[in-house]
């Protein structure tokens, strides 16, 4: 199946600061995306060169099947890009209408407005102006503008700032059942533990480059470790063992070895005559190992050219 | 007309009734000021011209010319209860409305409605939410242009209303003349100068949307524009610059009396006053010039935009 999202070294630089360093990116249909890195990596330069905000400076991107930007392709995209913002003198109502009545029309029966308000659990608000709005219900508005067009493709650029954990629950279970309806949703967020529970797959950003891109499963599994507590007298022959998998002391009766599984493990301890008294694996959360990923200035690398 | 439906629901908001109420207190006061003014000069008005002796002119050439000069004046003085009195008939107080619009005070509430309603698109952030719904950037470009000009009429048509209730009773209280004019043709008068003002509020709104596409603010659209306009007016007092400026197309195509020539008791413009008294270019060049602004200025506003980057 075509990919929603395909990126073509993207690059973007302002007033010689890049941005954006030549990113390659492939986002399937159907899924929950996550879209990772820390501030500064280049998520929102991204979201917005895919929204035909602003122009790359080289490469190329294309958004269901058009390029970035073309008005045909934006019209099967929500978004909500940082954080919403509407005209404060409006009701929450007026201003979907408003925004309805700013594209093509909208599609479905008459009532639209009214539906997505709903959906984002803004139906008892929707006539009060925005300005009285909190926080998190701006960010439920904003949610419900990107859903207005029954997208094929919603960008969400952390979305559930300000929201409470009700609403972040209600949130993780919206994005769900849209992507159980066909819907992709990229999603960029600050909150890794939400990202781990609600994504198929993620990649990661850092200082314009692709880090990493593959499934949540895949990307923590890839950097597990596993600690082996065994009697000091052994340590050294353990490390020399465990050399292939780039095994460090942790400590004057332990041994850490990175990316490696238990089994493994002790399977070569015992080949070499070393019987540890524990082989413990560690599995980060997606949090750590985003950490890993974009502390680490080894491991970057242009995913492009691995491919 | 989807994208220009939108555009004037967002218009619809207290800082443009604001701004429309505004320009009807001034109409108002103007009026109020000029009927009551007209009714003074009229009751001071000497009823014959002194001697050249009494005024100590000598006699010879120098008297006539200062003869001719205080009975036109006179005349004047004497003619201006009438004349206000025209001005400020219901069907005829349109044109009265239209050139205190097409001047200094309606593009200085023009600057401010570019800047609340195209600038505050940036300053509000709401521009990306705008353009995510609508790619076509020139379109929105051009609603946005038409629903300020649409704002500008609706100036006019406030000033209009104003005037058209409160000039038969501003008559009434400074004892005016009843108008000499049959409603159709103080009609003939508001319709041509209304439709003479479309072209100047629609050139005050380029300069207003190109104003806000390059300062991407409400703050920076609402000074760019009323600088840019005062700066029109500075230039066209310059000796010899006067044909050739924005400023003095306005004035032409207008029809505004040249120079000092516009201050009466009721002004029917805040504009030329400000202007050289050197020869105006004629209203064909006002049109043209004009025109050719309009056109010039859209074309780069929709360059500019076309090619900006939207960050904020």
């Amino acid at each position: 199946m075509a990919n929603v999202i395909r990126c073509e070294g993207l690059t973007k630089r302002y007033r010689g600061v890049t941005a954006l360093d030549g990113l390659h990116l492939d986002v399937g249909p159907g899924q929950v995306f996550g879209f990772l890195g820390p501030n500064g990596a280049g998520k929102t330069t991204t979201l917005r060169i895919l929204l035909g905000l602003v122009t790359p400076t080289a490469g190329r991107a294309w958004v269901n099947g058009r390029p970035a930007g073309d008005p045909d392709g934006l019209a099967q995209v929500g978004a909500m890009i940082e954080e919403p913002a509407f005209y404060p003198w409006l009701t929450g109502r007026r201003n979907l209408e408003v925004l309805a009545l700013s594209g093509p029309p909208l599609p479905g029966p008459p009532g639209q407005v009214g539906r997505v308000l709903a959906a984002a659990g803004l139906g008892a608000v929707a006539d009060r102006k925005v300005k009285g709005y909190s926080q998190g219900m701006r960010q439920r508005l904003g949610l419900a503008a990107a859903l207005l067009r029954e997208p094929a493709l919603l960008l969400l650029d952390e979305p559930a700032n300000g929201m409470d954990p009700a609403g972040i629950a209600e949130f993780r279970t919206l994005l769900r059942s849209l992507a159980g309806r066909g819907i992709t949703v990229f999603l960029s967020s600050h909150l890794l533990a939400e990202v781990e529970q609600i994504c198929d797959q993620v990649a990661v950003l850092r200082s314009g480059r692709l880090v990493e891109q593959g499934p949540v499963d895949g990307l923590v599994t890839a950097r597990a470790r596993v600690r082996v507590v065994l009697d000091p007298a052994d340590k050294r022959a353990a490390l020399a063992l465990l050399a292939p998998w780039a095994a460090r002391p942790d400590g004057p009766d332990a041994v850490l070895v990175d990316q490696a599984d238990g089994q493994a493990v002790a399977r070569a301890l015992g080949q070499g005559g070393v019987w540890p008294h524990q082989v413990i694996l560690h599995r980060p959360a997606l949090e750590e190992a985003f950490l890993t990923m974009t502390e680490d200035t080894a491991a970057v690398h242009d995913a492009t050219a691995a491919r | 007309m989807r994208l220009l439906h939108a555009e004037l629901a967002k218009l619809a908001r207290p800082l443009s009734f604001g701004v429309a109420a505004a320009a009807a207190l001034f109409c108002l006061l103007l009026a109020a000021g000029g009927s009551h003014n007209a009714m003074l000069d009229a009751q001071g008005a000497p009823r014959h011209l002194p001697s050249c002796a009494a005024e100590q002119v000598p006699a010879g050439p120098q008297c006539s010319r200062w003869q001719a000069a205080a009975r036109a004046r006179l005349r004047q003085i004497r003619a201006e209860p009438a004349q206000v009195a025209g001005q400020l008939a219901p069907a005829a107080a349109g044109a009265e409305a239209a050139g205190l619009i097409a001047s200094l005070p309606g593009a200085l509430a023009m600057a401010l409605l570019a800047g609340a309603h195209i600038g505050g698109e940036w300053s509000g952030r709401t521009m990306k939410s705008l353009l995510t719904q609508h790619g076509r950037r020139w379109q929105v470009l051009v609603a946005k242009l038409v629903s300020l000009w649409l704002a500008g009429i609706g100036l006019i048509a406030a000033c209009w209303a104003a005037l058209a209730v409160a000039g038969p009773v501003l008559a009434g209280i400074n004892h005016l003349p009843g108008p000499d004019q049959t409603v159709a043709h103080g009609l003939s008068l508001s319709g041509a100068q209304v439709a003479r003002a479309l072209l100047v509020l629609a050139a005050f709104a380029v300069i207003g949307l190109l104003a806000a596409v390059i300062t991407r603010g409400a703050i920076g659209t609402i000074a760019a524009t009323a600088g840019a306009i005062l700066a029109m007016l500075a230039v066209a007092a310059l000796p010899g610059a006067g044909p050739w400026t924005p400023a003095t197309w306005v004035a032409s195509w207008m029809g505004f009396p040249a120079g000092l020539g516009s201050v009466t008791a009721l002004p029917a413009n805040f504009w030329s006053r400000f202007l050289g008294t050197g020869a105006p270019p004629g209203q064909a060049a006002g049109f043209a010039g004009l025109a050719g602004l309009v056109v010039a200025g859209l074309a780069v506003a929709e360059r500019i935009f076309r090619r900006a980057d939207i960050s904020g």
